[in-house]
């Protein structure tokens, strides 16, 4: 932390000195630029904005937008980010308080991750300014760490926390008009089609099997942990160390996402056959059919309730029951 | 002869007698079953109460009868939340409490001497007895077969999903709650069949109930709503179920809004909201129904229309208009934290935090409900067979509570009925067409052939005939025999293991298998019982708040009730701040006593060094510039506590009360943390403004106590080093390079 800053605070020292434009120059080169959303930087760019003698605070958030480095958070953050910058630049000009927004990604300022020694993104730096009415005597910047996904509102409240008091610009969302006018379009799209198509679609509506269907897949998925999957974006499978695959994740707790496929249709082929031998085999006719059926129905439910627990006696080490095969 | 005098009592009026008398010996031996199968904890160690909330809800029960109803109505309690205190009386669902005292007073006007803790200790295990008599009424009314009814029962009973939170001395909100969801739900599909208004007003009744002993009542409160929505989707509108919802409506809102705690949220909160818009679409349908017997088609269309629009419209814009001008509340938290799932973790972390709200992994399916847990598709598939308006019911509650088990693992407790339903719907199937003697013969066949009814669904169309040879049979139920043993020795085998130990002690097996019982909980709270004054404060985290005040009697900072998230980031913030900071927040709470709980020594992973990000997150939630969770973590972004710990981790009251002195325990630099599995620093850290008080046996419980302000008016680490004979160091005698003033 002390590194960095002082590294900083020499480069950025050599490099205001080394530049001939004076602070509100560039705050209007600045402002110029800054149409709406933040001003896309590079690593020269950066250090301009950034350097010594400054009249304004600059929040910059150093990311790594590129689908190469999979950064979700940057992704995730990235419209906030934008929205904040937006309402900001287009809010009413406040006397004497400015402030300067700037993304730089890291493609374009390697240079800059490199000085600051960043190792993760994104990281956002707010530089209070070093003249002017808010000049701070200790003027380092401030970072805010990302340790979980923040909304638009969170960070406006954290920068509004390192301003002056004072009146802001207020954070304005804006209101969606297009995707009112698509929710309307498709819900009056989808009453005309209800109404034209409803000779057809009444019988498939009111059909019992596919209901049926649908719940029982339902059902399913929830009871083999597919919620579970979804909250805590387990890996679909994990390789076993040796090059292979394991399917089933250690411990109680955990589990992946082929594993729950897994157990879903073990649960289903058990309830299938529980079905076929509740309700088909006692009205087949036939002698050594209904002798055969269930021959195959009672044998699959054994075979594949038997995997079941060997299954879960893999999950839970200490589990003390198993039938014949598995 | 033998053959005749059986027949006697197998057939006839006699036999029915002989069945009825048969069905309930089994109903009362199920009965004993569920309530022996809860008794595991009472045998092993004794007679107590378990967990955390337990310990709140008998400290409650005691003020109970002590102070008689009226006062408990109106009981402010200042021992908890100090300096706040906490309106009790007004803000707990009283019913666990009135059910017990209830039963105490009975007990004692029948002169039957009994302590009100054992009272407690068995009221989850008696009401579980309950719970399977009214799952048998449930599933008698689902299906024709009366095994349904005893298997379901006995599924109940014993099931790992409801023991969970049933066992002896587990005396929480949910070991009434389950009997009254049950019976609620059982006098609702009687109502709905008879269209009466007792059974209906019974509902209410019992809906009243079960809303002042557990705040599941709002699962109720969405189910039956939803199931006349369904109902009246698929045309099947019938005054039974006008009848009978308009008079559960109407009785159980006036009902719930009787307890205090719940009060005007009924006709207020989007929780209810949809009780109430059912409420009205059914007074709508049954007008169109009523106008419809006396006009003729093609006006009564054009008013359906109309009115339809109509309504649509108004009843829009007046939600739009309540929900913008406030009067109607949003979704709560808790409960809208259930749809979208990552809600709660970015805006309510203190439910985040809690293990219980964690989603369900697989296994804990399997562990709770073993084979039932694959009965039950097949047990809701034979719904869908002959679609009767409960079997509607058991539909919609399946698919709803599923999805909510699956979410979050402690409404496991709201799907483990509707699983035994099905399941035992399933089951009953197989068995009654396996499990009779009788034989099918070609007459018995062309007989079931010409009595063939056209039916909708295609896997019942052709006719039931029967199962011809012996072997199949043998094979089927065999293995269903089978399955069945294996469910009971599981369910035995996760009570005894999982379920039953009182989390207040715990136990522990030595080298040659005897048991060595870990009681440093009980040890720690009656030192503090004993050696502290009556209203010395005591600061722990809120996760021992009820324990501290129910076994320790004296008052505590926060507890497990979280209703002030600010006063728990309070003490999250002295916990995880450096002494400086946290002394002046202890001293304006008064606070005399620290309580921490260390598992270090033992491997006890569930102590407060491993909750502590928890307790720094909260704290940054309300002071997110003087505690950041990322100085816990190194630069690497690991949470150690060895030597390579942050300054602000090491400085941290929490982690100096924790390795006070551990060291002195192992030979020099030795000192292992057996949870975390890492060496510490060679060196104690120092503490200045506390002193140790008490530690427990094996170091679970550390306490200590704050010290008073010096009395030369010094700060404590001056006056620390004093006592140690150091030297006083001198400002101006500072080493190393010498600094250019620059002011």
């Amino acid at each position: 932390m002390k590194l960095w800053t002082s590294l900083f605070w020499c480069f950025s020292i050599v490099s205001g000195v080394l530049a001939a434009q004076s602070s509100p120059d560039r705050w209007e080169k600045y402002e110029a630029l800054a149409r709406s959303g933040p001003v896309e930087l590079d690593s020269s760019s950066f250090v301009e904005l950034t350097q010594a003698p400054r009249d304004y605070y600059a929040v910059v958030l150093l990311t790594a937008l590129d689908a190469r480095f999979g950064c979700v958070m940057c992704r995730e953050f990235d419209p906030e980010w934008d929205l904040m910058a937006r309402s900001w630049n287009k809010g009413p000009k406040l006397d004497g308080l400015k402030v300067a927004f700037g993304t730089l990604d890291f493609n374009d300022g390697k240079a800059v991750f490199q000085k600051l020694m960043l190792q993760t993104a994104p990281v956002l730096l707010l530089f209070p300014p070093t003249i002017g009415p808010y000049a701070k005597l200790d003027a380092e910047p401030v970072r805010y760490d990302f340790t979980s996904p923040i909304g638009a509102e969170q960070l406006y409240a954290w920068i509004g926390r390192h301003l002056p008091e004072g009146p802001k610009p207020p954070l304005v969302r804006p209101f969606n008009y297009m995707r009112l006018i698509s929710a309307i379009t498709f819900l009056m799209g989808a009453i005309t089609l209800f109404t034209v198509l409803s000779p057809y679609v009444l019988p498939i509506v009111q059909n019992r099997s596919l209901w049926a269907a649908v719940s029982l897949i339902a059902i399913l998925l929830f009871t083999s942990g597919q919620m579970f999957n979804h909250i805590r974006k387990v890996p679909y499978v994990a390789g076993d160390g040796h090059g292979g695959i394991s399917y089933f994740a250690g411990g109680f707790q955990n589990q992946f996402g082929m594993e729950t496929q897994i157990i879903a249709a073990i649960y289903a082929v058990l309830s299938f056959a529980t079905i076929a031998l509740a309700l088909k085999v006692p009205r087949m006719q036939d002698v050594n059919g209904q002798q055969l059926a269930v021959f195959i129905w009672g044998g699959v439910l054994f075979v594949t309730y038997s995997l079941l627990l060997s299954v879960f006696k893999t999950k839970n080490g200490g589990y003390p029951f198993y039938l014949p095969p598995f | 002869m033998a053959q005749s005098s059986l027949d006697v009592l197998l057939k006839g009026s006699s036999g029915r007698n002989t069945r009825g008398l048969l069905r309930i010996i089994i109903l009362l031996t199920i009965a004993a079953a569920a309530v022996a199968s809860r008794l595991f904890s009472v045998i092993r160690f004794e007679s107590i109460i378990h967990e955390f909330d337990p310990w709140f809800n008998f400290r409650a029960t005691k003020y109970l009868v002590q102070n008689g109803f009226y006062s408990f109505w109106d009981w402010f309690d200042d021992r908890t939340w100090h300096p706040l205190g906490r309106v009790t009386g007004g803000t707990l669902y009283p019913g666990l409490m009135v059910t017990s005292g209830v039963i105490y007073h009975i007990l004692s006007f029948l002169t039957i001497p009994v302590d009100i803790r054992n009272v407690c200790v068995l009221l989850a295990p008696g009401f579980s007895g309950l719970t399977a008599l009214a799952m048998y009424l449930l599933t008698r009314e689902m299906s024709h077969s009366p095994s349904a009814g005893l298997l379901a029962a006995a599924f109940m009973g014993i099931t790992p999903g409801y023991i969970s939170r049933s066992v002896a001395g587990s005396y929480d909100n949910e070991a009434i709650a389950i009997f009254l969801l049950v019976f609620t739900f059982f006098l609702w599909i009687k109502a709905v069949k008879n269209g009466s208004i007792m059974w209906g007003a019974l509902t209410a009744l019992f809906y009243g109930y079960m809303v002042s002993a557990w705040g599941g009542y709002v699962f109720i409160t969405n189910l039956i709503p939803l199931h006349v929505f369904v109902l009246l989707c698929m045309g099947r509108y019938s005054s039974r179920l006008y009848i009978s919802y308009t008079t559960w409506y109407a009785l159980g809102t006036l009902g719930s809004m009787q307890i205090p705690f719940v009060g005007f949220l009924p006709i207020r909160n989007s929780d209810h909201m949809s009780a109430l818009g059912v409420f009205g679409l059914i007074q709508l349908v049954a007008f169109a129904e009523f106008v419809r017997a006396y006009l003729p088609g093609k006006q009564f269309q054009k008013l359906l229309t109309s009115m339809v629009f109509l309504t649509f419209g108004l009843g829009l814009t007046g939600l739009i208009l309540l929900s913008v001008t406030g009067v109607i509340a949003p979704w709560s938290g808790r409960f809208y934290s259930l749809w979208d799932t990552g809600y709660a973790k970015i805006h309510i972390p203190i439910i985040a935090s809690v293990s219980e709200h964690q989603p369900t992994a697989w296994p804990a399916f399997f562990f709770d409900l073993n084979f039932l847990i694959w009965l039950f598709p097949a047990g809701v598939f034979m719904c869908f067979q002959n679609l009767k308006d409960e079997h509607v019911f058991v539909i919609i509650y399946a698919v709803l509570s599923s999805y909510f088990a699956g979410v979050m693992v402690r409404l496991m407790l709201t799907l483990t009925p509707i699983v035994c339903v099905a399941a035992a719907l399933a089951l009953s199937t197989i068995l009654d067409s396996f499990l009779v003697m009788y034989k099918p013969t070609p007459e018995s066949q062309a007989k079931a052939n010409a009595d063939k009814t056209a039916k909708s669904f295609s896997s019942t169309k052709n006719p039931v005939v029967g199962i011809y040879s012996y072997l199949s049979k043998g094979i089927v139920t065999g293995s269903l025999t089978i399955y069945l043993l294996m469910f009971v020795a599981h369910c035995t085998w996760v009570t005894s293991n999982a379920y039953s130990s009182p989390s207040v002690v715990l136990a522990s097996r030595l080298p040659d298998g005897s048991q060595h019982i870990i009681d440093d909980y009980r040890e720690a709270y009656y030192w503090l019982r004993q050696n502290t004054e009556d209203n010395a404060k005591i600061m722990s985290w809120w996760d021992y708040g009820y324990q501290i005040g129910g076994m320790a009697d004296r008052p505590t900072l926060v507890d497990n009730n979280t209703w002030n998230n600010t006063h728990i980031a309070t003490v999250g913030k002295a916990m995880s701040s450096r002494e400086e900071v946290s002394y002046p927040i202890l001293r304006q709470h008064d606070v005399d006593y620290v309580l921490v709980v260390f598992g270090g020594l033992l491997g006890y992973s569930g102590d407060d060094l491993n909750k502590f990000l928890w307790m720094v997150r909260i704290a940054e939630g309300i002071w997110p510039d003087e505690v950041k969770e990322r100085d816990f973590f190194t630069a690497r972004g690991e949470y150690r506590v060895d030597d390579e710990a942050t300054p602000t981790m090491k400085n941290s009251l929490m982690y100096k009360m924790s390795y006070y002195n551990y060291n002195s325990l192992f030979p020099a630099g030795q000192a292992v943390d057996r949870v975390r599995g890492v060496r510490l620093p060679a060196e104690s850290p120092k503490l200045d403004t506390l002193e140790e008080a008490f530690t427990s046996e094996n170091w679970i419980i550390r306490i200590f106590k704050v010290k008073d302000l010096d009395n030369f008016g010094r700060d404590h680490s001056n006056a620390v080093a004093f006592d140690k004979g150091l030297k006083r160091k001198r400002a101006t005698k500072k080493k190393g390079p010498r600094v250019l003033r620059t002011e």
